[in-house]
């Protein structure tokens, strides 16, 4: 007699995660709109980086810096 | 390339498609553009109403992440308002900011002084370097939309209309503002 097989869950990569976020990303992450998000870093709240040819990326280091401190 | 030229078939496409794709981010810029240009409109009318507020009427406290209390005067947007509060030197004024995270709301004092004038156009002034930073962002991610979409090819007129566009809008409001503080109507 055969053995039915037991179906295999099928394997889920874990999420990776990413370095950095664009601003609309950023502003998703935390709950604001986009324009919020440029005015954090106009005022230094938000460090950028300006990588492929100028576009603003915010680290995801220090979109979790402002929540932690938030959280404080 | 010469920018003076007539675009080609291609770059017009392009450009269509490209408004297409960034149309929302385009409103949006209008729309606080726009916001910006009426507080700048209303910027002695404001001034007048904070001033009054910090005078007559006690108004409610909000307390920013520094520990400083400030009074409610008068809303500039629904994320900022003036507040005052007073101090050994006479009543400071502020542009205080409540931001609601996701976790919780950021409260913070953007600009303050003792001329709640001064503290007005100081804050307008940082709005537009907000402004400038977000279009220069739009047109990097507009650039990099065209290349991804249309390798190999001179992109660069459709993102200088872009450019243009976006500073229009922020120039507009800026000139208009100057003329409605000066009485001049244009």
């Amino acid at each position: 007699m055969e053995t039915i097989p037991k179906n295999e869950e099928p394997t889920v990569a874990p999420p990776v995660e990413r370095l950095a976020y664009s601003v609309q990303e950023a502003a998703d992450m935390l709950g604001v709109h986009y324009f919020s998000v440029y005015r954090l870093i106009q005022r230094g709240k938000l460090k950028t980086c300006h990588a492929l040819r100028g576009k603003i990326l915010v680290p995801r280091t220090e979109l979790l810096k402002l929540l932690e401190t938030d959280l404080r | 390339m010469n920018y003076y030229e007539r675009p080609t078939p291609l770059q017009e496409q392009a450009n269509r498609e490209a408004m297409q794709h960034f149309t929302e981010h385009l409103n949006q810029f209008k729309t606080n553009c726009g916001a910006l240009h009426g507080i700048e409109c209303n910027l002695s009318a404001t001034a007048n109403d904070a001033l009054k507020s910090a005078l007559l009427v006690p108004g409610r406290v909000i307390q920013t992440d520094d520990g400083t209390q400030w009074q409610h005067d008068v809303d500039l947007s629904n994320v900022t308002s003036v507040c005052h509060r007073h101090t050994a030197a006479g009543v400071e004024f502020a542009v205080v900011e409540c931001l609601p995270l996701n976790s919780r709301e950021i409260k913070e004092t953007l600009n303050s002084g003792h001329n709640v004038r001064e503290v007005l156009q100081a804050f307008t002034s940082d709005q537009r370097q907000v402004l400038s930073l977000w279009k220069e962002d739009v047109k990097a991610h507009v650039r990099e939309h065209l290349g991804e979409k249309y390798p190999r090819q001179d992109m660069g007129i459709v993102v200088e209309s872009f450019e243009i566009k976006m500073a229009r809008a922020i120039s507009e409001t800026r000139m208009h503002a100057q003329s409605q503080n000066r009485g001049i109507r244009i």
